[in-house]
């Protein structure tokens, strides 16, 4: 009687942890993400066409670089790429951020919300974090970018720097 | 399934030793990254070009709505004259200590999860409608029952606060002790860092100027349909 009792116990206590596992899957989009990222890779920091955006601390359990390789006469972004540490989620945000951002103006690229890459992957609340970092990386290497084109600029003609700016 | 783990391992460790020469190479003594809300970000831009300018820059950068403070590293110092800066070196250390951060941080998520769940010394208001007079309703009453709400949970494990609200969505609490921050998930504002703000006494997300305890009253009224009274 205590066996049967046991199991019957045991018996719900799986089922209650199925029912916990499920809710804490990542969604396949994040596993896509993490198995087959896009974009890794990294350009050099020192070409004057690219912007590097690098967030984070160790401390805190994520680093993001994001870098973005722009084309000064249109101000497109022609390449993205990116190396994270960190979670599965925060992989798949900065993977998902360098996707998005490849063949965008600078100003559209500012624009991107953590929200919309938080619902692409359906992260969970305790992972929107994760986006909010992706999405500040994005504007790092911007601003990166910006300041290289204005050291290199501050002698000559500036426009491009001022047409991001006012857009 | 997962990539091969040496590989990975190799590449991770590349990051890392990355991250510390970029890291040495930083013009500043702590390693902070300052972070721009898009309307600094693009009204900034111009002030760059100005490089003699380069303090007025700083001082505008502290004027600029609402800067959100990374313990991070500098991706290239930004010394548009020397080493003078852009984004201030905070050491997050000596703003505050990490017994002093754990202790307030830990007074204000005890006490949110005392007053979500029980109004036993604390009064739940509901004020009635269009009438000045009050309502109050005293005793044990847990937010949850108050809002008839199913799916009302609130869970506190790991030093971590979780709020269930059924489908409307669920808030994360949990302490950023690096940062010496309050990190929260919000159904409603998405994620937001609070610091504390030693001349109000209380928890602040720079980026909008926020407050911790009324960024909860307001989304919880307007969530739930009922005030709650959290400051």
């Amino acid at each position: 009687m205590l066996r049967a009792g046991c199991r019957s116990v045991l018996g719900l206590g799986r089922q209650k942890h199925q029912a916990q596992a499920l809710v804490r899957l990542y969604h396949e989009r994040v596993v896509d993400h993490y198995n087959n990222p896009r974009n890794v890779g990294s350009f050099d920091k020192n070409d004057p066409n690219v912007g590097t955006g690098l967030v984070g601390a160790p401390a805190c359990g994520d680093v993001m670089k994001l870098q973005i390789k722009v084309d000064d006469e249109t101000g497109k972004i022609v390449d993205a790429c990116f190396k994270t540490f960190g979670c599965g989620s925060a992989i798949a945000s900065s993977s998902v951020a360098t996707e998005w951002v490849k063949g965008k103006q600078m100003e559209e690229v500012v624009t991107i919300k953590n929200t919309e890459i938080a619902k692409h992957l359906s992260l969970p609340p305790v992972k929107l974090h994760c986006s909010m970092l992706a999405e500040d990386a994005i504007k790092a290497a911007i601003k990166d970018y910006e300041v290289k084109r204005a050291k290199l600029g501050s002698s000559a003609e500036a426009a491009p720097v001022e047409k991001a700016a006012d857009a | 399934m997962a990539p091969p783990s040496s590989s990975k391992l190799f590449s991770l460790r590349r990051l890392l030793v990355e991250l510390k020469s970029s890291n040495s190479s930083c013009s500043y003594p702590c390693r902070v990254y300052r972070n721009y809300s898009p309307i600094a970000l693009l009204s900034s831009s111009p002030l760059l070009q100005q490089s003699s300018r380069a303090p007025e820059f700083s001082e505008n950068a502290f004027a600029s709505p609402a800067p959100s403070f990374y313990r991070g590293f500098c991706s290239q110092p930004l010394n548009l004259d020397n080493g003078a800066q852009g984004p201030a070196a905070i050491d997050y250390s000596s703003l505050l200590p990490e017994e002093e951060f754990h202790s307030l941080a830990d007074a204000t998520i005890n006490d949110l999860q005392e007053k979500f769940e029980s109004g036993r010394r604390e009064e739940i208001l509901e004020r009635g409608k269009g009438s000045n007079d009050f309502e109050r309703i005293e005793g044990g009453v847990e937010y949850g029952d108050f809002i008839e709400m199913d799916g009302f949970d609130i869970d506190y494990g790991n030093q971590v606060l979780t709020l269930k609200l059924g489908n409307l969505g669920t808030y994360v609490l949990n302490k950023q002790t690096p940062n010496r921050q309050i990190w929260l998930s919000s159904p409603v504002s998405g994620p937001s860092r609070f610091d504390w703000d030693i001349s109000s006494q209380t928890w602040v997300y720079r980026r909008t100027k926020a407050n911790l305890l009324q960024l909860f009253e307001r989304e919880l009224e307007q969530l739930c349909g009922k005030p709650i009274s959290l400051s």
